[in-house]
């Protein structure tokens, strides 16, 4: 697994929680469909969540992706072709959700308030650091229990647990 | 389910002698860490909850692993998402499910017959001291009955129903202390809120709330707090078993009281935090829209006009907030231009409505009633809002878009205080509205109601 994880950001607020990230309109077992309600509902990024955001690392603040358990609303990210999640701190069914698909998912307690997206985020696992192109130096990222870092290096929870799974991908990869 | 025999030791401590109540629970069932050093233990599960969206998004990938559900009489499925189904997607989504539940030989005694958390309360199976996984994150609800119950998405339950086991670790918890006396206007969810004004929207992520429970609250309002836990980021919400629980599963169940005297937590038990609510100095609350960060008195909403009062969900569709909802309305009718949703929490709770006369006072009201499912709770069918429309729910989510447009209002209030604001048409505090009669039977009978919870022998006329 890539110890170096880096990618432009998408930044997000406080609280966002998992009705707004994808409105429960867009619940499917359609793949495309629950693609297209990617932060439906989030304000001020409706049009950005139609934009093709793969490679994007998301920075968030406190108590991201609270809310239902809908998984929809983490497979989404996956669809999407987000590469990672940071936020002041995760809510736990989301955390759980998303990691359990592979995707990593991390807490920096101390990610500063203004924050752009692009800038370029750059987040070492073994180090448990995140440093921004827009800012100097590096932060701490809050280490994570050993058993997340090897259920995203199997590639989600059911390879982990040694059964097949087929985990979502952005289209076109 | 057998007790570790050796004194159970966490990773990085000594042995936990003082314990929690979710320590009581788990400690006695965990062994090793999943992975070297880690402070995550596989849990055997004791039942599992299921409805129909969230089980639907795995039976494809379930299928492809070639296995089947470890023991499928653990396996507690309702349908109460798409029940009856609204679109035909919606329908293909519901057979599938089924089809699941055929092909692995699950129970299928509770489809139809409310909302998933509603059935699990009111039933047998559900049992204090348990470990509870749900497929929703309202699964908390059944810490109520002293079980710890806990919410996960589609593939960690998927986990679950392959192996019997939950990936968990043992969380810290806060204690929280109810006290003083519970007027007859104030309800579980004024409390759910007080709690969430206090300690914040994130306030409780990855911690329990130990609820203890000294100011005699009804079942049904513990079950609203317990619901709502998730709403301040929290694992489970569970109440310390005691005498109003027991009271409760012999009403429920009867037979012999359960003992529950294992699951007291020990006095010296270790808690993040230790916070005391004297629930006799709470007005009638109202969460603002658009989350849990403003919550305010409901007598200080500047008297906000609505469009819709919806009555409802697993947070607010019990018999203590239709019975409320009944005394209120009845001989009232609700404010011009108004419209009022009414939802039970289960069909055992409609049924209960229609022998007893609730349903006969609210629909003479001008009441819209509906079959028990989450409705316009979840934004699915039967009571959705347009752009600028403004709701008063008693659900337990105010997010944006929740029940509709992302430009309606959603404000999160009492049964009392939406009833009220049926009236009024307007967000109030109820008292203003009920003026100084009688508040005296709110409170009374909430398992089962009898005709007096709504006020003698009210409906027959
Ligand atoms: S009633 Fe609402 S909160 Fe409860 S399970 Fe249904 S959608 Fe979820």
């Amino acid at each position: 697994m890539q110890r170096l994880i880096e990618g432009p950001a998408l930044v997000m607020g406080d609280n966002v929680n998992t009705d707004v990230l994808h409105p429960s309109r867009f619940f499917s077992l359609d793949d495309a469909k629950v693609r297209e309600g990617f932060l439906q509902a989030t304000s001020n990024l409706q049009d950005v969540g139609h934009t093709d955001l793969s490679g994007k690392i998301i920075l968030a603040g406190d108590n991201f992706g609270c809310g239902s358990s809908r998984e929809t609303g983490a497979r989404v990210f996956l669809l999407a072709g987000i590469k990672a999640v940071v936020a002041r701190s995760i809510a736990r069914i989301f955390g759980r959700n998303v990691r359990n698909l592979g995707l990593p998912a991390f807490e920096c307690p101390d990610l500063p308030e203004r924050l752009e997206s692009g800038t370029i985020v750059t987040i070492d696992w073994d180090r448990w650091t995140l440093e921004l192109s827009s800012h100097p130096g590096a932060l701490a990222l809050k280490p994570q229990d050993p058993f997340w870092k090897a259920v995203v290096a199997e590639g989600g929870l059911m390879p982990f647990l040694g059964f097949k799974d087929e985990v979502p991908h952005a289209a076109g990869q | 389910m057998a007790a570790c025999e050796r004194p159970f030791k966490l990773p990085r401590g000594e042995p936990v002698k003082q314990q929690t109540l979710v320590e009581k629970i788990l400690l006695r069932k965990v062994d090793e860490p999943i992975v070297k050093g880690s402070e995550y233990f596989r849990v055997p599960v004791d039942l599992v909850l299921g409805h129909d969206a969230t089980i639907a998004l795995l039976v494809e990938r379930f299928r492809k692993t070639g296995r089947h559900v470890w023991d499928p009489s653990r396996c507690f499925f309702a349908a109460d998402h798409f029940a009856p189904p609204s679109t035909p997607e919606r329908a293909d989504i519901l057979t599938r499910y089924l089809s699941f539940m055929k092909e692995e030989g699950i129970p299928q005694d509770l489809l139809y017959r409310g909302i998933s958390h509603q059935l699990m309360i009111e039933d047998k199976r559900c049992r204090p001291g348990m470990v509870i996984c749900g497929a929703d994150s309202h699964t908390v609800m059944a810490g109520g009955v002293g079980a710890f119950a806990m919410g996960l998405g589609s593939t960690d339950i998927m986990a679950v129903l392959l192996t019997g086991q939950a990936i968990l670790p043992v969380p810290p918890s806060i204690k929280i202390t109810f006290t003083g006396e519970l007027p007859p206007w104030l309800f579980g969810k004024d409390l759910a809120l007080e709690i969430i004004r206090q300690i914040g929207e994130g306030g409780a992520v990855d911690q329990v709330l130990e609820y203890h429970d000294l100011a005699n609250l009804p079942m049904d309002s513990r079950f609203t707090v317990s619901n709502m836990s998730v709403e301040a980021g929290a694992t489970a919400g569970i109440f310390v078993p005691d005498e109003t629980l027991n009271d409760y599963l012999l009403q429920r169940d009867g037979g012999e009281p359960e003992d529950t005297a294992w699951l007291r937590p020990d006095p010296g038990a270790a808690y993040a935090r230790d916070i005391t609510i004297d629930v006799g100095r709470i007005k009638p609350l109202v969460a603002l829209p658009g989350g849990m960060s403003r919550i305010i008195p409901a007598g200080e909403a500047d008297h906000q006009r609505v469009d819709q009062v919806f009555i409802g969900s697993c947070a607010g569709g019990r018999i203590e907030d239709l019975a409320v909802a009944a005394r209120v309305l009845r001989g009232k009718r609700v404010a011009p231009g108004v419209r009022l949703v009414v939802t039970p929490a289960s069909q055992a709770i409609f049924e209960e409505c229609l022998r007893n006369g609730i349903f006969a006072a609210l629909a003479e009201a001008g009441a819209m009633i509906t079959n028990s499912s989450c409705g316009a709770c979840g934004g699915i069918d039967k009571g959705l809002i347009g752009a600028g429309e403004v709701c008063v729910s008693t659900s337990n989510r105010n997010f944006r878009g929740r029940m509709g447009s992302p430009d309606g209002l959603i404000y999160l209030a009492s049964p009392f205080t939406a009833a009220a604001a049926a009236v009024a048409g307007a967000v109030v505090d109820p008292r203003e509205v009920f003026g100084d009669e009688d508040f005296g039977t709110f409170h009374e009978n909430p398992w089962p109601v009898s005709a007096n919870a709504i006020g003698g022998a009210a409906c027959s006329d």
